[in-house]
């Protein structure tokens, strides 16, 4: 099993791995999953735009969600994956219980994370976003499954 | 306690004087040269910084270790702390507040209740996690009403019972609730919202994830919409590893 820190992505074909991602928080985190070819990726962004700090950027693209997206989708498209061929999973993005939402990080990662989707043509076939909770998010590359952990709790994406 | 005092003690204990040398060394401090003795550490930082900083030095492993009623494996809450301790400086520099001596230390020190409380929890977490997350009830009253004791209230007390001081005991009790500590709120404030930032960057969130309610107040207080929250979290996470690792002992 490999671990994919706060700010990065792996990608495998290797169908007896599993990429791993934990304690999501605001943070989201992205499968991509070719089903022709079985190559994986699992992305952990913890910002959504790259914009006003390019420096960071540049040794740290996966920290934010508009580069690391870019960045991932290049690399599947490198190693053989198709778009038509992807399966994307979202989770993540959770928020504090205030009503009247100051901190809006994780809100801005999926807005984010959506649109670099849609701009791509890639659509969402399962999310588990929003709410208050930290997420724990699990690729099968053997399977082509994505596993999501809640408090101990799993399920499929 | 006086200089030559705070020296004699801590000398006497090797590995206390090697961890302390090691902080002052480190980029965080950014002395441009090698600080070798307990003494100068003391001339350059003064004797409340170095005992504060030799309270943090000796919770680091404590706070190190897995966690399991919060679901916090090795490391997850120690990362947490020293990111909350070092967020709360920086919001009050991007600020212009000056954050007073024991900021940092209080912020490493917010979440050691969970240490004490994780037993109770683990043995049976639904009850709390039931009326926290299907009744959107902040965790930290929900361990209160069905444990009795919250994850503050248990901290402030393990603090006590240590004889530390008043002031990190009252910010540790209150880091939920920053308008219930009485006199001035500057440290509470700082960590409480350092507190979230590091909830949502997801460095050691637990079973309680983001299931806190943050405090209007303590965000106007220190003028937090007039900072770069992305920024901040930016800088903590850039330097949280290396400090991290400068306070536990390589034995």
């Amino acid at each position: 099993m490999k671990v994919v820190k706060i700010s990065d992505m792996q990608i495998s074909t290797d169908p007896n791995e599993k990429l791993v991602t934990y304690s999501l928080g605001s943070c989201i985190g992205l499968t991509l999953y070719d089903t022709e070819k079985n190559i994986g990726g699992l992305l952990h962004s913890m910002l959504p735009l790259s914009k006003k700090k390019k420096q960071r950027a540049k040794e740290k693209p996966f920290m934010f969600v508009d580069k690391g997206i870019e960045i991932m989708l290049t690399e599947m498209f490198e190693r053989g994956a198709k778009k038509e061929n992807i399966v994307a999973k979202l989770a993540g993005g959770a928020r504090l219980l205030d009503k009247k939402n100051m901190f809006k990080i994780g809100r801005r990662n999926y807005v984010i994370a959506r649109k670099m989707l849609w701009k791509n043509d890639i659509l969402i076939d399962g999310e588990d976003v929003g709410g208050s909770v930290s997420r724990t998010v699990l690729l099968d590359i053997g399977k082509g499954k994505t596993i999501l952990r809640i408090n101990r709790e799993e399920q499929e994406l | 306690m006086d200089f030559q005092e705070l020296a004699d003690v801590i000398q006497y204990d090797q590995g206390l004087t090697t961890n302390i040398l090691k902080l002052v060394n480190s980029a965080y401090f950014g002395f441009s040269h090698k600080i070798n003795s307990l003494e100068h550490a003391i001339a350059m930082l003064g004797v409340k910084r170095i005992y504060y900083l030799t309270i943090g030095s000796a919770v680091s492993p404590v706070l190190d270790k897995e966690v399991q009623g919060y679901d916090l494996s090795e490391g997850d809450l120690w990362q947490h702390s020293v990111g909350v301790a070092l967020g709360a400086e920086k919001i009050a520099e991007n600020s212009d507040i000056e954050a007073p001596d024991y900021t940092f230390t209080a912020g490493l020190l917010i979440d050691i209740g969970k240490i004490a409380l994780s037993t109770f929890l683990d043995l049976d977490p639904q009850p709390v996690l039931n009326l926290a997350y299907k009744k959107n009830i902040p965790f930290n009253i929900a361990e209160e009403k069905i444990l009795g004791i919250s994850h503050p209230e248990a901290g402030a007390i393990l603090l006590d019972n240590w004889n530390l001081p008043d002031e990190l005991i009252q910010v540790v009790r209150y880091h939920h609730q920053p308008n219930e500590l009485e006199g001035d709120k500057t440290v509470v404030d700082l960590v409480h919202i350092a507190d979230i930032l590091m909830m949502e960057a997801g460095i050691g969130d637990g079973q309680d994830g983001l299931n806190y309610r943050s405090c209007q107040e303590s965000s106007e207080r220190i003028h937090f919409d007039q900072i770069d929250e992305e920024k901040i979290l930016v800088d903590i996470f850039t330097e949280i590893n290396q400090l991290s690792g400068r306070f536990v002992n390589e034995e």
